[in-house]
């Protein structure tokens, strides 16, 4: 179980699940780790038709899909998803799980929106560690150009070495002296001191 | 320069997950395999049918073969994975690479070489036996080489 503690408790006697795979057998399998976790309400789709049609009727906790469902109709539909502001799944944690991957799918699947990917063949443990990271996650979602999903950047050490970044709030990697002398312990405090404020 | 807009939005299954109540890590995995054991041979069914339409998808040589080839390889390689049936699985993940790769020579009989290897790996006297799905494993592996050197 390496970085899952056994006795940690988790709880998704309340989730609910779409799973989507091309493969009835992958969605069933699929299907059976999230109900040993205990999630009692699982949505099992096969092509995309069926995700939209769902997706645009209920709102899941957490959807999981292989994006080569309907010959790769998969990256568009998540796409889509997030694209889709207002709508009930627009910003619903999604694992992607992909199996063999070519170059192509590697670089559509970084675009889409989705919050973890996880290659296939699936474990319940792999699931499982994925799952609560992506509840856990603390990275914002970012919208930038065509872009809407969580931050790509899991870590962030500044713009690369000599430019000034790319985003309006990117600071140079060198920041120079400080022009101001530096505050004094008091001055801090009373920053941070609660005060009280006459209404 | 690029315009961004950060938001954080509700994630209610970390609400969820958090509540009092469900069950221990511990638990929730061990009935997570034993329900995927549960449908292991719904499952290996599933495998045999679809090596034997990989089998005749390959007979047809039409444009469509290399896609129904790598669609059809790349669910046995996830299928068989689960169900810790690694020899077939890296069969099946080799002929993915093989068939999204480009053109070669030998590439069609390379295709039917990897599709029989997939079959033996499934005989009964070659799937309990470690040592023979690793020598048909070995030779996948040495075409596969050949192929690409000589590619």
């Amino acid at each position: 179980m390496s970085d899952i503690d056994p006795n940690a408790r988790i709880n998704l006697s309340k989730a609910l699940v779409l799973l989507i795979d091309g493969s009835q057998h992958s969605v069933d399998v699929l299907a059976q780790i999230m109900k040993g976790f205990g999630v009692p309400e699982v949505y099992r789709c096969t092509n995309i038709d069926e995700a939209e049609k769902i997706t645009r009727a209920r709102t899941f906790d957490l959807i999981i899909i292989d994006p080569q469902v309907s010959d790769g109709a998969g990256y568009e539909f998540l796409n889509g998803l997030r694209q889709s502001e207002g709508a009930p799944n627009a910003y619903t944690p999604v694992v992607l799980i992909s199996g063999h991957a070519r170059a192509t799918d590697v670089r559509r699947a970084r675009d889409t929106g989705a919050n973890f990917f996880v290659a296939k063949p699936i474990t319940p443990s792999v699931l499982l560690q994925r799952i609560l990271w992506v509840a856990r996650d603390k990275r914002p979602f970012v919208e930038v150009g065509k872009y809407i999903g969580p931050d790509r950047r899991f870590k962030f050490e500044g713009p690369p070495p000599g430019s000034d970044g790319r985003r309006e709030n990117d600071l140079s990697a060198p920041l120079g002296s400080a022009d101001e002398p530096n505050m004094s312990q008091t001055e801090i405090d009373s920053l941070i001191k609660p005060q009280r404020v006459m209404i | 320069m690029s315009v961004v807009r950060r938001f954080h939005p509700e994630v209610r299954l970390k609400t969820l997950l958090a509540e009092p109540g469900g069950v221990t890590a511990k638990t929730a995995l061990d009935r997570a395999a034993d329900n995927v054991e549960s449908v292991r041979e719904d499952c290996l069914v599933a495998i045999d049918v679809k090596i034997e339409a990989l089998t005749e998808a390959a007979k047809t040589q039409d444009e469509e073969l290399l896609s129904r080839v790598y669609r059809l390889s790349n669910e046995i390689f996830a299928e068989a994975g689960i169900f810790g049936l690694i020899e077939l699985s890296a069969a099946a993940h080799s002929l993915c690479t093989l068939t999204s790769a480009g053109a070669s020579k030998g590439k069609n009989a390379a295709i039917m070489v990897h599709i029989e290897a997939m079959r033996v790996l499934r005989r009964p006297d070659v799937s309990n036996d470690r040592l023979a799905r690793g020598a048909v494993l070995a030779g996948l592996r040495g075409l596969t080489a050949k192929l690409a050197a000589t590619a």
